[in-house]
Protein backbone atom coordinates (compact mmCIF):
# COMPACT_ATOMS: atom_id res chain seq x y z
CA UNK A 1 0.00 0.00 0.00
CA UNK A 2 1.84 3.38 -0.84
CA UNK A 3 1.90 6.04 1.72
CA UNK A 4 -0.56 8.66 0.34
CA UNK A 5 -3.07 5.42 0.58
CA UNK A 6 -2.18 4.64 3.73
CA UNK A 7 -2.45 8.01 5.03
CA UNK A 8 -5.82 8.57 3.34
CA UNK A 9 -7.24 5.25 5.83
CA UNK A 10 -6.01 6.95 8.46
CA UNK A 11 -7.48 10.46 7.84
CA UNK A 12 -11.12 8.19 7.02
CA UNK A 13 -10.63 5.79 10.17
CA UNK A 14 -10.23 9.38 12.41
CA UNK A 15 -13.15 11.32 11.30
CA UNK A 16 -15.37 8.49 11.92
CA UNK A 17 -13.78 8.48 15.55
CA UNK A 18 -14.90 11.85 16.06
CA UNK A 19 -18.55 11.46 14.40
CA UNK A 20 -19.18 9.31 17.45
CA UNK A 21 -17.30 11.75 20.09
CA UNK A 22 -19.29 14.56 22.04
CA UNK A 23 -17.45 17.61 22.95
CA UNK A 24 -16.48 16.42 26.11
CA UNK A 25 -14.55 13.40 25.21
CA UNK A 26 -13.85 13.88 21.73
CA UNK A 27 -9.85 14.37 22.22
CA UNK A 28 -10.16 11.16 24.34
CA UNK A 29 -11.93 8.93 21.38
CA UNK A 30 -9.49 10.27 18.87
CA UNK A 31 -6.74 9.20 20.89
CA UNK A 32 -8.10 5.92 22.03
CA UNK A 33 -9.35 5.16 18.20
CA UNK A 34 -5.58 5.90 17.11
CA UNK A 35 -3.91 3.75 20.04
CA UNK A 36 -6.42 0.58 18.91
CA UNK A 37 -5.20 1.18 14.97
CA UNK A 38 -1.90 1.43 16.16
CA UNK A 39 -1.84 -2.09 17.92
CA UNK A 40 -3.74 -3.59 15.84
CA UNK A 41 -0.99 -2.91 12.89
CA UNK A 42 1.78 -3.45 15.35
CA UNK A 43 -0.14 -7.00 16.14
CA UNK A 44 -0.39 -7.58 12.07
CA UNK A 45 3.57 -7.05 11.88
CA UNK A 46 4.62 -9.14 14.05
CA UNK A 47 2.09 -11.91 12.65
CA UNK A 48 3.50 -11.48 9.34
CA UNK A 49 6.77 -11.44 10.50
CA UNK A 50 6.10 -14.74 12.45
CA UNK A 51 4.43 -16.48 9.17
CA UNK A 52 7.13 -15.52 7.08
CA UNK A 53 10.01 -16.93 9.59
CA UNK A 54 8.16 -20.53 9.54
CA UNK A 55 7.78 -20.40 5.74
CA UNK A 56 4.09 -19.70 5.73
CA UNK A 57 2.69 -17.75 2.64
CA UNK A 58 -0.54 -15.76 3.57
CA UNK A 59 -3.98 -14.71 2.19
CA UNK A 60 -6.71 -12.21 3.64
CA UNK A 61 -10.03 -12.80 1.98
CA UNK A 62 -12.85 -10.14 2.02
CA UNK A 63 -15.86 -9.90 0.30
CA UNK A 64 -19.55 -9.68 0.90
CA UNK A 65 -22.08 -12.09 2.37
CA UNK A 66 -22.50 -14.54 -1.00
CA UNK A 67 -19.92 -13.42 -3.18
CA UNK A 68 -18.22 -16.43 -3.23
CA UNK A 69 -15.27 -16.11 -0.71
CA UNK A 70 -16.00 -19.52 0.52
CA UNK A 71 -16.64 -21.32 -2.94
CA UNK A 72 -13.52 -19.81 -4.53
CA UNK A 73 -11.38 -21.29 -1.93
CA UNK A 74 -12.97 -24.79 -2.44
CA UNK A 75 -11.90 -23.98 -5.59
CA UNK A 76 -8.11 -23.09 -4.73
CA UNK A 77 -7.97 -26.47 -2.31
CA UNK A 78 -9.18 -28.80 -4.41
CA UNK A 79 -6.30 -27.85 -7.07
CA UNK A 80 -3.15 -27.06 -4.98
CA UNK A 81 -4.01 -29.46 -1.24
CA UNK A 82 -1.72 -31.98 -2.75
CA UNK A 83 1.37 -29.55 -3.04
CA UNK A 84 0.96 -27.79 -0.04
CA UNK A 85 -0.51 -28.06 3.25
CA UNK A 86 -3.25 -25.57 4.18
CA UNK A 87 -4.50 -23.73 7.07
CA UNK A 88 -7.75 -21.67 7.04
CA UNK A 89 -9.52 -19.48 9.70
CA UNK A 90 -13.31 -19.05 8.84
CA UNK A 91 -14.43 -16.02 10.15
CA UNK A 92 -18.55 -16.19 10.63
CA UNK A 93 -21.12 -14.15 12.68
CA UNK A 94 -22.48 -17.57 13.80
CA UNK A 95 -22.20 -20.72 12.65
CA UNK A 96 -19.48 -23.42 11.42
CA UNK A 97 -20.60 -23.99 7.64
CA UNK A 98 -17.72 -22.52 6.08
CA UNK A 99 -15.33 -24.27 7.68
CA UNK A 100 -16.66 -27.74 7.29
CA UNK A 101 -16.70 -26.82 3.69
CA UNK A 102 -13.47 -26.15 3.51
CA UNK A 103 -12.31 -29.24 5.12
CA UNK A 104 -13.65 -31.58 3.09
CA UNK A 105 -10.86 -30.31 0.56
CA UNK A 106 -8.22 -31.34 2.65
CA UNK A 107 -7.57 -28.16 4.60
CA UNK A 108 -7.28 -27.77 8.41
CA UNK A 109 -9.98 -25.18 8.97
CA UNK A 110 -11.04 -23.04 12.63
CA UNK A 111 -13.24 -21.27 12.82
CA UNK A 112 -14.29 -17.96 14.74
CA UNK A 113 -17.71 -16.62 15.41
CA UNK A 114 -17.47 -12.82 15.92
CA UNK A 115 -20.83 -12.80 17.19
CA UNK A 116 -21.61 -8.78 17.44
CA UNK A 117 -18.61 -7.88 15.74
CA UNK A 118 -18.53 -7.54 11.58
CA UNK A 119 -14.84 -8.06 11.04
CA UNK A 120 -11.81 -9.90 12.34
CA UNK A 121 -8.96 -8.44 13.86
CA UNK A 122 -5.24 -8.81 14.19
CA UNK A 123 -6.30 -10.41 17.63
CA UNK A 124 -8.20 -12.27 17.20
CA UNK A 125 -5.51 -14.09 14.18
CA UNK A 126 -2.53 -13.78 17.47
CA UNK A 127 -5.07 -15.98 19.65
CA UNK A 128 -5.36 -18.61 17.03
CA UNK A 129 -1.96 -18.60 15.62
CA UNK A 130 -0.26 -18.41 18.64
CA UNK A 131 -1.52 -21.99 19.15
CA UNK A 132 -1.08 -23.39 16.08
CA UNK A 133 2.50 -25.22 15.07
CA UNK A 134 3.26 -23.05 12.11
CA UNK A 135 5.76 -25.77 10.76
CA UNK A 136 2.57 -27.69 9.74
CA UNK A 137 2.20 -25.10 7.24
CA UNK A 138 2.24 -23.72 3.96
CA UNK A 139 -0.15 -21.51 3.29
CA UNK A 140 -2.33 -19.63 5.38
CA UNK A 141 -5.54 -18.22 4.53
CA UNK A 142 -8.37 -15.90 6.41
CA UNK A 143 -11.66 -15.63 5.25
CA UNK A 144 -12.74 -12.37 6.86
CA UNK A 145 -16.01 -12.19 7.69
CA UNK A 146 -19.14 -11.07 5.21
CA UNK A 147 -18.82 -7.48 4.12
CA UNK A 148 -17.30 -5.48 2.71
CA UNK A 149 -17.06 -2.22 4.93
CA UNK A 150 -15.34 -3.55 8.00
CA UNK A 151 -12.48 -5.34 7.22
CA UNK A 152 -11.26 -2.21 6.00
CA UNK A 153 -10.58 -0.95 9.46
CA UNK A 154 -7.91 -3.82 10.54
CA UNK A 155 -4.60 -5.32 8.81
CA UNK A 156 -4.73 -9.26 10.00
CA UNK A 157 -0.68 -9.76 9.10
CA UNK A 158 -1.60 -11.54 5.70
CA UNK A 159 0.59 -11.26 2.70
CA UNK A 160 -1.95 -10.07 0.20
CA UNK A 161 -5.35 -9.22 0.91
CA UNK A 162 -8.18 -10.65 -2.16
CA UNK A 163 -11.09 -8.60 -2.48
CA UNK A 164 -13.93 -10.82 -4.05
CA UNK A 165 -17.16 -9.33 -5.49
CA UNK A 166 -19.27 -10.72 -7.70
CA UNK A 167 -21.71 -9.66 -10.79
CA UNK A 168 -24.62 -10.52 -8.67
CA UNK A 169 -24.24 -7.59 -6.70
CA UNK A 170 -24.78 -5.33 -9.26
CA UNK A 171 -22.10 -3.26 -11.33
CA UNK A 172 -21.68 -0.49 -8.95
CA UNK A 173 -20.55 -1.95 -6.63
CA UNK A 174 -16.28 -1.96 -6.52
CA UNK A 175 -17.05 2.53 -6.89
CA UNK A 176 -19.39 2.34 -3.94
CA UNK A 177 -16.72 0.28 -1.28
CA UNK A 178 -13.36 1.91 -2.36
CA UNK A 179 -11.83 1.45 0.41
CA UNK A 180 -11.07 -2.19 0.43
CA UNK A 181 -9.99 -1.94 -2.92
CA UNK A 182 -7.68 0.44 -1.76
CA UNK A 183 -5.94 -2.19 0.80
CA UNK A 184 -6.08 -5.20 -1.51
CA UNK A 185 -3.49 -6.91 -4.05
CA UNK A 186 -5.86 -8.97 -5.88
CA UNK A 187 -9.54 -8.09 -6.64
CA UNK A 188 -11.83 -11.23 -7.65
CA UNK A 189 -15.19 -10.72 -9.86
CA UNK A 190 -16.83 -13.86 -9.19
CA UNK A 191 -19.90 -15.36 -10.74
CA UNK A 192 -18.81 -14.58 -14.47
CA UNK A 193 -21.00 -17.38 -15.53
CA UNK A 194 -24.08 -15.61 -14.84
CA UNK A 195 -22.49 -11.96 -15.81
CA UNK A 196 -24.66 -12.02 -19.70
CA UNK A 197 -27.87 -12.94 -18.72
CA UNK A 198 -27.38 -10.22 -15.38
CA UNK A 199 -26.79 -7.58 -18.00
CA UNK A 200 -23.98 -6.51 -15.94
CA UNK A 201 -21.32 -4.14 -16.88
CA UNK A 202 -18.09 -6.12 -15.95
CA UNK A 203 -15.90 -3.97 -17.86
CA UNK A 204 -16.97 -1.41 -15.84
CA UNK A 205 -16.43 -3.59 -12.10
CA UNK A 206 -12.77 -4.07 -13.67
CA UNK A 207 -12.04 -0.41 -14.55
CA UNK A 208 -13.36 0.73 -11.97
CA UNK A 209 -11.07 -1.20 -9.70
CA UNK A 210 -8.13 -0.19 -11.62
CA UNK A 211 -9.25 3.30 -11.33
CA UNK A 212 -9.02 3.27 -7.59
CA UNK A 213 -6.00 1.39 -7.00
CA UNK A 214 -3.89 0.95 -10.09
CA UNK A 215 -1.54 -1.36 -8.90
CA UNK A 216 -4.36 -4.13 -8.27
CA UNK A 217 -4.67 -7.46 -10.16
CA UNK A 218 -8.44 -7.54 -11.62
CA UNK A 219 -9.39 -11.89 -12.26
CA UNK A 220 -12.91 -12.49 -13.41
CA UNK A 221 -13.80 -16.16 -12.04
CA UNK A 222 -16.54 -18.41 -12.13
CA UNK A 223 -16.60 -20.50 -8.69
CA UNK A 224 -18.96 -22.55 -10.16
CA UNK A 225 -17.21 -23.41 -13.58
CA UNK A 226 -14.21 -23.26 -12.75
CA UNK A 227 -12.96 -20.69 -15.06
CA UNK A 228 -10.18 -18.51 -14.15
CA UNK A 229 -9.19 -20.14 -10.82
CA UNK A 230 -5.70 -21.24 -12.24
CA UNK A 231 -5.09 -17.64 -13.47
CA UNK A 232 -6.32 -16.71 -9.43
CA UNK A 233 -3.64 -19.50 -8.06
CA UNK A 234 -1.18 -18.47 -10.46
CA UNK A 235 -1.05 -14.73 -9.93
CA UNK A 236 -0.67 -15.94 -5.74
CA UNK A 237 2.92 -16.37 -6.40
CA UNK A 238 2.99 -19.74 -4.64
CA UNK B 1 -14.86 -35.96 30.40
CA UNK B 2 -16.90 -36.54 33.72
CA UNK B 3 -14.45 -38.96 34.78
CA UNK B 4 -11.58 -36.43 33.79
CA UNK B 5 -13.65 -33.14 35.66
CA UNK B 6 -13.49 -35.34 38.82
CA UNK B 7 -9.70 -36.06 38.37
CA UNK B 8 -8.90 -32.00 38.39
CA UNK B 9 -11.47 -31.49 40.98
CA UNK B 10 -10.43 -33.89 43.61
CA UNK B 11 -6.41 -32.64 43.01
CA UNK B 12 -8.27 -28.87 43.86
CA UNK B 13 -9.67 -29.77 46.81
CA UNK B 14 -6.93 -31.92 48.36
CA UNK B 15 -4.25 -29.24 46.99
CA UNK B 16 -0.36 -30.16 48.07
CA UNK B 17 3.30 -30.16 47.21
CA UNK B 18 3.75 -30.91 43.24
CA UNK B 19 -0.07 -30.73 42.50
CA UNK B 20 -0.22 -27.83 40.86
CA UNK B 21 2.27 -28.61 37.92
CA UNK B 22 0.43 -32.27 37.74
CA UNK B 23 -2.50 -29.48 36.69
CA UNK B 24 -1.10 -28.02 34.35
CA UNK B 25 0.07 -31.24 32.46
CA UNK B 26 -3.98 -32.13 33.23
CA UNK B 27 -5.49 -28.91 32.02
CA UNK B 28 -3.71 -29.10 28.67
CA UNK B 29 -4.37 -32.98 28.29
CA UNK B 30 -8.23 -31.86 28.98
CA UNK B 31 -8.21 -29.51 26.66
CA UNK B 32 -6.90 -31.25 23.77
CA UNK B 33 -8.88 -34.84 24.59
CA UNK B 34 -12.36 -33.05 25.39
CA UNK B 35 -12.57 -29.72 23.37
CA UNK B 36 -12.90 -29.87 19.88
CA UNK B 37 -14.32 -27.85 17.43
CA UNK B 38 -17.31 -25.29 19.32
CA UNK B 39 -19.70 -27.09 21.08
CA UNK B 40 -21.85 -23.91 21.73
CA UNK B 41 -25.43 -25.02 20.74
CA UNK B 42 -27.03 -25.41 24.28
CA UNK B 43 -26.32 -21.38 24.22
CA UNK B 44 -28.91 -19.10 23.98
CA UNK B 45 -27.74 -15.63 24.90
CA UNK B 46 -26.49 -12.64 23.19
CA UNK B 47 -23.62 -13.38 21.40
CA UNK B 48 -19.93 -13.54 21.87
CA UNK B 49 -17.04 -14.13 20.01
CA UNK B 50 -16.24 -17.89 20.33
CA UNK B 51 -12.43 -18.73 19.03
CA UNK B 52 -12.94 -22.68 17.95
CA UNK B 53 -12.70 -24.91 20.15
CA UNK B 54 -15.38 -23.74 22.71
CA UNK B 55 -17.30 -26.09 25.13
CA UNK B 56 -20.40 -24.70 26.86
CA UNK B 57 -22.03 -26.34 29.35
CA UNK B 58 -25.82 -25.81 30.38
CA UNK B 59 -27.02 -22.94 31.21
CA UNK B 60 -24.69 -20.40 31.03
CA UNK B 61 -24.79 -16.71 31.50
CA UNK B 62 -22.27 -14.54 28.88
CA UNK B 63 -21.98 -10.96 29.34
CA UNK B 64 -21.52 -8.62 26.60
CA UNK B 65 -17.99 -7.80 24.30
CA UNK B 66 -16.96 -11.46 25.97
CA UNK B 67 -13.98 -13.15 24.03
CA UNK B 68 -13.69 -16.91 24.76
CA UNK B 69 -11.11 -19.14 22.75
CA UNK B 70 -9.30 -20.64 21.71
CA UNK B 71 -9.12 -23.90 24.17
CA UNK B 72 -11.72 -22.80 26.79
CA UNK B 73 -13.88 -25.34 28.67
CA UNK B 74 -17.15 -23.80 30.45
CA UNK B 75 -18.98 -26.07 32.91
CA UNK B 76 -23.12 -25.65 33.49
CA UNK B 77 -24.54 -22.37 34.96
CA UNK B 78 -21.72 -20.98 34.99
CA UNK B 79 -21.29 -16.87 34.57
CA UNK B 80 -18.91 -14.91 32.68
CA UNK B 81 -19.17 -10.96 33.48
CA UNK B 82 -18.78 -8.40 30.31
CA UNK B 83 -15.52 -7.81 28.60
CA UNK B 84 -14.00 -11.27 29.83
CA UNK B 85 -11.44 -13.16 27.80
CA UNK B 86 -10.48 -16.48 28.32
CA UNK B 87 -8.45 -18.96 25.97
CA UNK B 88 -7.20 -22.58 27.29
CA UNK B 89 -8.95 -21.94 30.45
CA UNK B 90 -11.46 -24.66 32.45
CA UNK B 91 -14.00 -22.55 34.16
CA UNK B 92 -16.04 -26.00 36.62
CA UNK B 93 -19.87 -25.74 36.85
CA UNK B 94 -21.32 -23.12 38.84
CA UNK B 95 -18.46 -20.75 39.27
CA UNK B 96 -18.97 -16.71 38.46
CA UNK B 97 -16.35 -14.42 36.66
CA UNK B 98 -16.40 -11.01 37.12
CA UNK B 99 -16.07 -8.16 34.67
CA UNK B 100 -13.39 -7.36 32.58
CA UNK B 101 -11.23 -10.86 33.68
CA UNK B 102 -8.29 -12.27 31.33
CA UNK B 103 -7.36 -15.56 31.97
CA UNK B 104 -4.81 -17.95 29.88
CA UNK B 105 -4.39 -21.33 31.33
CA UNK B 106 -6.09 -21.34 34.47
CA UNK B 107 -8.47 -23.36 35.73
CA UNK B 108 -11.79 -21.95 37.93
CA UNK B 109 -13.09 -24.31 40.46
CA UNK B 110 -16.29 -25.49 40.80
CA UNK B 111 -18.56 -23.15 42.80
CA UNK B 112 -16.13 -20.28 43.21
CA UNK B 113 -17.71 -16.82 42.79
CA UNK B 114 -15.16 -14.11 41.85
CA UNK B 115 -17.05 -11.39 41.68
CA UNK B 116 -15.10 -8.36 41.48
CA UNK B 117 -13.96 -6.61 38.17
CA UNK B 118 -10.34 -6.56 36.58
CA UNK B 119 -7.96 -9.55 36.62
CA UNK B 120 -5.29 -10.37 34.51
CA UNK B 121 -3.92 -14.02 35.22
CA UNK B 122 -1.80 -16.61 33.77
CA UNK B 123 -0.89 -20.18 34.72
CA UNK B 124 -3.39 -20.59 37.82
CA UNK B 125 -5.49 -22.00 39.68
CA UNK B 126 -8.01 -19.49 40.64
CA UNK B 127 -10.83 -20.18 43.54
CA UNK B 128 -12.97 -18.99 46.80
CA UNK B 129 -16.23 -17.37 47.29
CA UNK B 130 -14.99 -13.71 47.25
CA UNK B 131 -15.91 -9.90 46.38
CA UNK B 132 -12.52 -8.40 46.62
CA UNK B 133 -9.69 -8.82 44.22
CA UNK B 134 -6.88 -8.73 47.62
CA UNK B 135 -9.26 -12.20 48.86
CA UNK B 136 -8.49 -14.21 45.75
CA UNK B 137 -6.96 -17.46 46.50
CA UNK B 138 -4.73 -18.21 43.65
CA UNK B 139 -2.31 -21.38 43.01
CA UNK B 140 0.40 -20.49 40.03
CA UNK B 141 1.89 -23.41 38.30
Amino acid sequence: MSDKNEQEIYRIKELESMNLSTENNRELVIKTGKAVSRENDILAEKINKNLVKNNVKSFDIVGAIGAGKTAILERIIEKISNDYRILVINGDIVTRIDADRIEKHGAKSIQINTGRECALNAYHIHQILKNQDLSKYDLLFIENVGNLICPSEFFLGADKRIIVVSVTEGEWVVEKHPMLFKMSEIAVINKIDLAERLRTDVNKMINDAKMINPNIKVITTSAKTGTNIDILIKNLNL
Amino acid sequence: MKKDLENIEEIINNIKGNDASKLKDLLASFLKKHVKRNQVEKYIGDFPTFIEPVYLGNDVKIGDDVLLGPNVYIGNNAEIGDYVELSNTIVFDNAKIGENFKLENCIVAKNSALLFSNLREKNCILMGQIDLKENLKKISF
